[in-house]
């Protein structure tokens, strides 16, 4: 017989007391009539109240919305076209241009929020929304590029092959071939672009405008100067939607697993 | 598969483009960078009401993160709310407008008792928006109501490791100098190291230097006596009936959060517009009772409630007036407080 370790089990609780009780902790005060943490005043749902009153909190809502939709969704695009590119093809340029690609990966945001500051200056864009979202995007390509290309490591490149001799063009074959193949790779990457996306703070800091502010940005100004209770609210929101999403995720790509 | 794929994109854009549409309304605009919470958003609306400037708002979470923002190149806002030190640091750096008293009706309401605290008394470059006080919180169901404190409360033993001080240079530093009858503002070398001494004699009372956490521990009663800010105490206020705040009777820190219009401001009517609004005394007052925090606005003072009035922790009598100062930006002798606050650190 083989003696049972302990390890596992206490990795296991390590795990559950330093990740899940303190998202515990913060949902059970959401609903803290106190603002002070340590004492349970009660139930109460007013901190949602303030949250849903609080119009420049509404619309920093909008503007992660705005950024996280309008970024997941184009560099999911040129993530996935890049992601094929490397991968199919060899050539010596396109060394250089998975190099390129994966650098956002190693390098600190905060190189690429004050590199993308910089130029937006030198340029003269105005700092806006927009400008978040150039930032954003620039960051998740690589990130959806790199779930892509792993897709392709038992791609069966026969399959194009004979599409090709079947008479499709490249547009059918990408559409047809490539598409459905690579969908939970290109899938799991707009993921991972989204949850990035969502909670970026250093990045954002630095190229949003006036007016501009995102959630992670908001919630930061928040700590220090304004009222914990309604941060707790706004986060337990944040998770719930999480966990949806994830929900979901694991849904549809289960059914496209199956379906391939 | 595929056409419910489309549809769901086309919907997303379509979104996007419905959301973007709405934020894009022809109007007269004004950009603020404030703190959050220091603000009455009912004020806020009136304001556009009234005018039909609409009035945008982002936050900062310290005067230094504001810094590096504006000074990197973040331009856009038309007003923002620096504590007076960052206001010389602007306005040395050249980032601040010369503030045109003659769009100001509502200037006079200003209680020069305070800006004649500050660098710029005359308000050349900043108007005063709220100011606070450094005090002491405490349990009066532990120490009785108190009408005097003294900081020398640190240096006695009976609550030894149920106290603490603030984790702040200049604070620390600055309450043990006013103790000893000095300034806020020492750069005196002497005067410095008879402080450090001090502090170290009372560390061996405190539990420890405490920031962020020494409001939720007084409300636990896990600490009993605590150096705060005044905003401080009165947000955990509501939660214990027995905290209360006591200025020191040798004096205290004012701090002063002023409102100072950007050189690149784009939109400087609407800021001088705002401004007025905000010096009329019956938005000073609202906010005042709002906020918690004094508005210097003498004719504001008139309509306040007796509670906000009687209140130590918002409103700042001329007695705490007289002997308190406010922090200065020392330039090169911040140095010489560092090394102090080192040494006191590190005592044992």
């Amino acid at each position: 017989m083989k003696k049972k370790s302990v390890l596992p089990v206490l990795i296991l609780a390590g795990i559950v007391i330093f990740f899940y009780l303190p998202l515990v902790v913060l949902v059970v005060n959401s609903f803290n009539a106190s603002r002070v943490s340590s004492v349970w005043g009660g139930f109460s749902l007013k901190w949602y109240e303030r949250l849903f009153s609080d119009q420049n909190l509404l619309r920093s809502v909008k503007n992660t919305v705005l950024v996280t939709g309008i970024s997941v969704l184009c560099s999911t695009v040129l993530g996935s076209l890049a992601g094929i590119s490397i991968a199919r093809f060899k050539s010596r340029l396109q060394k250089v241009h998975s190099v390129f690609i994966a650098l956002p990966l190693i390098m600190p945001d905060i190189l690429i929020g004050i590199s993308l500051l910089l130029f937006f200056i030198s340029f003269r864009i105005r700092l806006s929304l927009l400008t978040i979202i150039i930032g954003h995007i620039t960051f998740c390509v690589s990130y959806v590029a790199s779930t892509v290309q792993a897709r392709f490591q038992n791609f069966d490149f026969s399959l194009i092959e004979a599409a090709q001799d079947l008479g499709a063009g490249k547009g059918q074959i990408l559409w047809k071939i490539y598409l459905p193949l690579l969908a939970p790779g290109i899938l799991s990457g707009a993921m991972l672009a989204m949850t990035l996306s969502l909670d970026d703070f250093i990045i954002s800091f630095f190229t949003a405008g006036p007016g501009a502010s995102t959630l992670p940005i908001q919630i930061y100004s928040m700590i220090r100067h304004g009222s914990p209770p309604v941060i707790n609210a706004l986060s337990t929101l944040f998770i719930a939607f999480t966990f949806i999403v994830l929900l979901f995720y694991q849904r549809i790509s289960r059914r496209l697993n199956n379906e391939n | 598969m595929k056409i419910r794929t489309c549809s769901f994109m086309a919907a997303l854009i379509l979104s996007v483009f419905l959301l973007g549409g709405c934020s894009k309304e022809e109007s007269r605009k004004l950009y603020l960078y404030n703190w959050s919470d220091y603000i009455d958003e009912e004020l806020v609306k009136t304001f556009t009401e009234e005018t039909g400037i609409q009035v945008i708002t982002d936050y900062f979470d310290s005067n230094e993160s504001m810094y590096a923002k504006l000074r990197s190149g973040g331009d856009g806002y038309d007003i923002v709310f620096p504590t007076s030190y960052m206001v010389e640091i602007m306005n040395q750096s050249g980032m601040l407008q010369q503030i045109d008293h003659s769009r100001l009706s509502n200037l006079n309401n200003i209680d020069r008792k305070f800006t004649a605290l500050s660098v710029d008394n005359d308000m050349e470059y900043s108007v005063p928006y709220m100011v606070s006080t450094t005090g002491i919180g405490y349990l009066a169901s532990e120490l009785g109501e108190l009408d005097s404190l003294s900081w020398d409360i640190f240096g006695t033993s009976d609550y030894a490791l149920k106290m603490t001080m603030l984790n702040d240079v200049r604070e620390t530093i600055g309450a043990a100098l006013k103790y000893l009858g000095y300034s806020y503002n020492s750069r005196s070398e002497a005067e410095l190291a008879e402080a450090r001494d001090l502090l170290i004699a009372w560390k061996k009372n405190l539990a420890k230097f405490e920031n962020d956490q020494y409001k939720n521990g007084l409300v636990s009663s896990e600490f009993v006596i605590s150096q705060g800010y005044s905003g401080d105490i009165l947000q955990v206020q509501e939660e214990r009936e027995d905290l209360q705040f006591i200025v020191p009777e040798e004096g205290t820190a004012i701090s002063i959060d002023n409102m100072v219009i950007l050189k690149g401001a784009k939109n400087t009517d609407e800021a001088y517009a705002f401004i007025d609004y905000m010096l009329q005394a019956e938005v000073a007052a609202a906010n005042i009772e709002y906020v918690y925090y004094l508005a210097p606005n003498t004719e504001a003072y008139k309509l306040l409630s007796e509670d906000i009035l009687n209140d130590p922790a918002v409103f700042i009598t001329d007695e705490v007036l007289e002997n308190s100062e406010i922090l200065l930006d020392l330039g090169d002798d911040n140095e010489l407080y560092s090394r102090i606050w080192d040494e006191i650190k590190s005592a044992r």
